[in-house]
């Protein structure tokens, strides 16, 4: 009975595991691969959040009125001539967000102006091509995203593990792979211990 | 029949007479019966709990003083970011309760995108392009209301914010003549000259009414990246010339991130600052003044609507 139930609780062969984690870590790898890119891209592009604007294209460009104007002259008339200067034909609506300053907007750009001084930008917005649908996933910006993202998580956590014992020998883990995963560690740890020590 | 008519006559103008002394008062009768106010309380919104609890607070303050309002039959408050109730959440509520018109009411310091693109955006009163993106990838819905909607303008129309910061600055302030004042506030890309002259125009007040010389001010909002780096420059500048810099946040309410971590760092990042810092991590609200500007400008909107409806009849 006891000889058995320790036949049951046998552990794989060696190879038998070792083949099986080549075998998770090679698909996991093929099915994340897009995913990985698409955050990696998004990553790169949200370090620099400080320098740039990763979503959106703002193209923004100066105007100058032939001369300045008084709050009275702003009429329709007057605001449909301002937008020919920016090769506008149709507004939507204007508005004044301060009493020397009127906001004409249009489809998909927007026309600031300080009719008191006759100077103001036009400003165009379109999405980022790549970047933007890229942030999009990495930023959870989709309702719901967030389960996906969180299984993915596991999913690269099993495919780090997995990747650890791929090879064995000279080249496995138990010889030149540990050093290098000292290595991996040592910039992550070095930046924390500047930080604590700041 | 006569006697029928005249007392016919006598009944109804007693009847006439008695409805004119009772709408005399005028605001306590309805001039208009059809028209059902709504107020809603914008703010920016805040993942801290502090912070929504301030403004939950001044929702709470003020209202007795709004439901007093003649057509006022609500007030809610909403959150224009980060979490719910949101804006579209509440026009939806008020639509749903049968509201002719929203007064909203934006519990925000000065002109801003915010104020003057988003949130008319968010309520179909305007269609700005740069709002309409950032709305989307922010998750911030839109909503076209049944109910008319009107946006009163921010804080900054008035000079409470003057007032506010010399009660504040007073409280801390222990030498005047040896003390600078700093002034950090969230500060915008768009509209920065306003917001300088906002700034310039307090700090002239306050020192006027305390001597206070020095002044500067800082920004540590989305234009600052966030970073405590202009807190320090700010309070640097004005150390130059007073030995003490009185470091006053210009917030609308407390949010741990901006007093504590952003201005609490910036301030931690001056030489000596245990002694020639003074600083306390407080906000604009609680404020019995801006609570009676929510009334007066909610009264002077429902005043405008009424008239309005008037003109139409």
């Amino acid at each position: 009975m006891l000889r058995r139930a320790r036949h049951i609780i046998c552990w794989p062969e060696r190879d038998t595991l070792s083949r099986l984690n080549v075998a998770l870590h090679r698909d996991i790898g093929y099915v994340c691969a897009s995913l990985i890119l698409a955050y990696c891209l998004s990553g790169i592009a949200l370090n620099h959040i400080d320098d740039w604007n990763p979503d959106f294209v703002i193209s923004k460009q100066a105007i100058s009125l032939p001369h300045p104007f008084t709050k009275e002259e702003i009429t329709k008339e007057r605001i449909a001539e301002f937008g020919r200067l920016v090769e506008e034909e149709n507004y939507k609506v204007y508005d004044f967000p301060t009493s020397d300053q009127v906001k004409i907007y249009y489809d998909n750009a927007s026309l600031l102006l300080n009719f008191s001084t006759g100077h103001g930008t036009y400003e165009k917005v379109s999405r980022r091509p790549v970047f933007y649908q890229v942030n999009v996933l990495h930023l959870n910006r989709l309702k719901g995203w967030k389960w996906a993202a969180d299984v993915f998580a596991f999913i690269l956590m099993i495919l780090s593990l997995t990747g650890l014992f791929v090879l064995r020998g000279k080249y496995g883990m138990a010889r030149r792979g540990k050093w290098l995963v000292v290595a991996g560690m040592l910039p992550p740890l070095l930046a924390l211990l500047l930080f604590e020590l700041k | 029949m006569k006697f029928k008519i005249l007392t016919k006559t006598l009944t109804m103008f007693v009847a006439l007479a008695a409805l004119c002394v009772s709408a005399a008062p005028g605001r306590a009768v309805e001039p208009h019966a059809g028209a059902k106010i709504g107020v809603l309380l914008v703010n920016h919104g805040s993942r801290s709990e502090t912070w929504r609890n301030s403004l939950l607070q001044l929702e709470s303050s003020v209202t007795p003083s709004l439901l007093a309002v003649p057509s006022v039959k609500g007030v809610k408050t909403a959150f224009m970011e980060y979490t719910e109730p949101s804006i579209a959440t509440r026009m939806k509520e008020f639509d749903q309760e049968g509201f002719t018109d929203v007064i909203i009411v934006p519990v925000f310091l000065t002109v801003s995108p915010h104020t003057f693109d988003d949130i008319p955006t968010i309520v179909g009163l305007k269609e700005d392009p740069h709002s309409m993106q950032k709305l989307k990838i922010e998750n911030i819905q839109r909503y076209t209301s049944k109910a008319t909607p009107h946006i009163t303008p921010p804080l900054d129309f008035t000079d409470i914010l003057q007032k506010n910061l010399l009660r504040r600055v007073t409280a801390l302030s222990r030498n005047p003549a040896d003390e600078g004042l700093v002034l950090i506030g969230y500060g915008d890309e768009t509209y920065d000259k306003e917001w300088v002259d906002l700034f310039d125009k307090a700090a002239g007040y306050v020192r006027q009414h305390t001597g206070i010389a020095w002044y500067s001010y800082g920004w540590c909002g989305h234009i600052a990246n966030y970073k405590p780096e202009e807190t320090t420059a700010a309070i640097n500048t004005v150390l130059k010339h007073a030995r003490t810099a009185l470091v006053i946040p210009v917030l609308v309410a407390h949010d741990e991130q901006f007093q504590i971590k952003i201005i609490g760092d910036g301030i931690a990042k001056v030489p000596d600052h245990k002694n020639r810092v003074l600083y306390k991590p407080d906000s604009i609200l609680p404020d019995p003044n801006i609570e009676r500007w929510v009334v007066s400008v909610t009264d002077e909107y429902v005043r405008k609507i009424q008239s309005q409806v008037s003109r139409a009849n």
